[in-house]
């Protein structure tokens, strides 16, 4: 066989950390670049959760003031899991509300990627480049993480000025880590909606029914000690929802669903150890059947 | 395989290896940089008729065997629908063969995805495959990343890349803007950004405008003649094969039929002439034209009101003449044109296969149309 004649090409050696990284700045910074190119996508997403939070805060408060009863007294009571509750239903509905707009945005940004990328025929020519995919997807999902991290931030600063609470009472710090910890196995959970999206080729209805499925999951709205046994250990295996449980507990002082917060800490890193490999591992095995099928460009 | 004593400046660098401006060129053709060894591949195809769900499995290569030598420039020449995109596709690692397999710069298609793509500058979608929110500048810049250009060789790749095919007017514009011909260059520049050994172009000049595809032509002749790259060309327009390509392979239907010089594939025909006749045809006269003694095959090559040329090959042309006339006069037909001709490819095409090319095409341009299909 023949040496390369001429220029030999890039990336026949193994490349190094610096071109890895250079794959996942490159890849970020694109996707930052072409969002930004939509005027106010950013900001509207960021409206979101007050929104979504805003519906059972009203109707509580509503129907609690007609019945002329104190409405964080009877969520209290409907919401007390081993003796410990809150009253601040409004900060708990809308601590539930951006987490789950950062769990939605991330699977969303993921999935409309994949989808998006087939129809315009920059999937196969991500698939004709040497950069593993590996390092395409730590691109994205970093650019899909900073987005939803925005949306967040925005809406857990506005949510909490429009519903009068102070979510940096206690246990902020332990709020953070155990979100920065929640997100990596939704790293490894978008990996596998990509896989799925990828396989199906269609995005929206998938993403619209996931989302309420998620919502049901999640607690967003309610702890899911309220949910009969065999729904509250699926739930429980799934990590957007120890993460919520474990953001909440820590700011209102309520019950980890694990026990404590060790319990959270230790499961929650379990997960962030086993769900992104898995999320790439179903990745790659659902790019190479498609590549024997019919190419990952079709669509 | 010995990476280390074959690409010696390729291993243990952070990023890549430095852009090599030399350019040695090779005026034989020695060793195969690309060897195919029975590839096939086939698909399970859904169809729907008359309201009926089916399964078909389509044949789209049938063992093709084929090398192409270092500093070449290869044609691949075929209707749409013949299989040259999957014989690319599965070269290209985006697709895996069925059964066979293919050794691309040294490396197995299956074994060393990453070295193959590394090895390969690829524009096979036409002006897809780019980001149309992102500048010319930042497409190339994105895709240099992916390909593990270092920064700084990239940025001086770009401005190379700009100069080479004049996209400084447009080059830091979104994409969305672009024109279709500006949309193609951009994707020819994309191609060789990473300065690769092996060029893919996929009928790279199909929307480009007549002076804009002479002008890639004359770069793709001087990236093969001037830096040595290994060039795979695939296109229905035999012109630009004949005018390009040190070989060529005619496929169709999922099989090399004809491979060689465009001259020995012409040669071929030595004992075949060319005769093209135009004027209204009806029916029989194909018949009469076929009954011919010494007439090896008719073809009708296009047909516009009424009007018709058809390609008559046949052993000896001066001495068939007053025959082929005497066929295709009376009896309601109308000569208006008759020319023998120099045997072009698209009469080898026609000779191998029974069917012109530039017909077979637009039927199935025609047909895909029909079925709400485009060109992917």
């Amino acid at each position: 066989m023949a040496a390369a004649a001429g220029s030999r090409g890039f990336g026949l050696g193994r490349p190094g950390w610096r071109a890895r990284a250079d794959v996942v700045r490159t890849v970020f910074v694109a996707r930052i670049k072409i969002i930004t190119r939509y005027k106010g996508a950013i900001l509207m997403e960021a409206l979101l959760p007050i929104v979504f939070a805003a519906m059972p805060v009203l109707l509580g408060t509503t129907v609690a003031s007609q019945q002329g009863v104190d409405p964080g007294a009877v969520f209290c009571e409907n919401t007390m899991v081993s003796g410990r509750c809150t009253t601040n239903f409004r900060l708990y509905m809308l601590i539930g509300a951006s987490t789950f707009t950062v769990v939605s945005l991330m699977l969303w940004l993921i999935g409309y990627w994949v989808r998006r990328e087939q129809e315009t025929g920059t999937l196969e020519s991500l698939a004709l480049a040497p950069a593993r995919r590996i390092w395409v997807l730590a691109g994205v999902t970093t650019y899909a993480f900073v987005r939803a991290m925005i949306a967040f931030v925005i809406a857990i600063a506005l949510g909490s000025l429009i519903f009068q609470v102070n979510p940096f009472e206690r246990g902020v710090a332990t709020a953070l880590a155990f979100l920065a910890l929640g997100l990596l196995p939704l790293w490894g959970l978008s990996f596998m909606f990509g896989a799925f999206i990828m396989k199906i080729k269609e995005a929206d209805s998938v993403i619209q029914v996931l989302q309420w499925v998620l919502a049901f999951l999640m607690g967003v709205f309610y702890p899911i000690t309220l949910l009969p046994p065999i729904m509250q250990g699926v739930a429980g295996l799934f990590p957007p929802t120890v993460m919520t449980d474990a953001v909440r507990a820590s700011i209102l002082d309520i019950s980890y669903f694990y026990g404590s917060a060790y319990g959270s800490l230790a499961v929650l890193f379990a997960m962030a150890l086993i769900v992104p490999l898995l999320g790439y591992e179903v990745f790659e095995v659902t790019e190479r059947r498609l590549r024997r099928k019919e190419g990952v460009g079709h669509y | 395989m010995n990476l280390a004593a074959r690409f010696p400046s390729a291993i243990g660098h952070a990023c890549a290896i430095t852009l090599n401006t030399e350019s040695p060129v090779n005026d034989a053709f020695m060793e195969p940089i690309i060897r195919v060894e029975g590839l096939s591949k086939s698909f399970v195809t859904k169809e729907r008729k008359k309201g009926k769900k089916g399964k078909r499995t389509v044949h789209a290569l049938k063992d093709v065997n084929l090398e192409v030598y270092e500093g070449e420039n290869f044609g691949l020449l075929g209707p749409n629908g013949a299989g040259k995109t999957t014989l690319i596709k599965c070269l290209t690692t985006l697709l895996l063969p069925s059964s066979g397999t293919a050794w691309v710069n040294g490396y197995n298609i299956e074994e060393s995805e990453d070295l193959v793509r590394a090895s390969l500058g690829c524009m096979l979608m036409g002006d897809r495959g780019l980001y149309w929110k992102l500048t010319g500048r930042e497409n190339l810049d994105y895709f240099g990343a992916l390909y593990h250009v270092p920064r700084e060789v990239r940025r001086k790749r770009m401005e190379e890349l700009i100069a080479l095919l004049k996209l400084e007017e447009f080059a830091d514009r979104t994409v969305e803007t672009y024109s279709s011909g500006q949309k193609m260059l951009l994707a020819f520049a994309k191609a060789l950004v990473n300065d690769a050994p092996i060029l893919f172009f996929d009928e790279p000049t199909v929307t480009m405008d007549v002076p804009t595809a002479r002008e890639l032509r004359r770069i793709v002749r001087s990236l093969n003649k001037e830096q040595g790259k290994t060039i795979v060309y695939t296109t229905h327009l035999m012109h630009e094969a004949e005018e390009l390509c040190d070989r060529v392979a005619i496929i169709d239907h999922g099989q090399i039929i004809a491979l060689g010089t465009p001259n020995e594939l012409k040669s071929s025909l030595v004992h075949e002439d060319a005769v093209h006749l135009e004027g209204v045809f009806p029916a029989p006269t194909v018949d009469r034209l076929r009954g011919i003694r010494g007439v090896r095959n008719v073809v009708v090559q296009a047909e516009s009101s009424g009007r018709s040329t058809v390609a008559v090959l046949c052993d000896n042309s001066r001495l068939l003449l007053p025959r082929i006339i005497e066929a295709v006069t009376g009896n309601g037909a109308s000569l208006e044109y008759i020319k023998p001709k120099e045997v072009t490819l698209e009469d080898v095409f026609i000779a191998r296969t029974g069917r012109s090319l530039a017909v077979d095409t637009r039927e199935v341009v025609k047909e895909a149309g029909k079925d709400g299909g485009g060109r992917g």
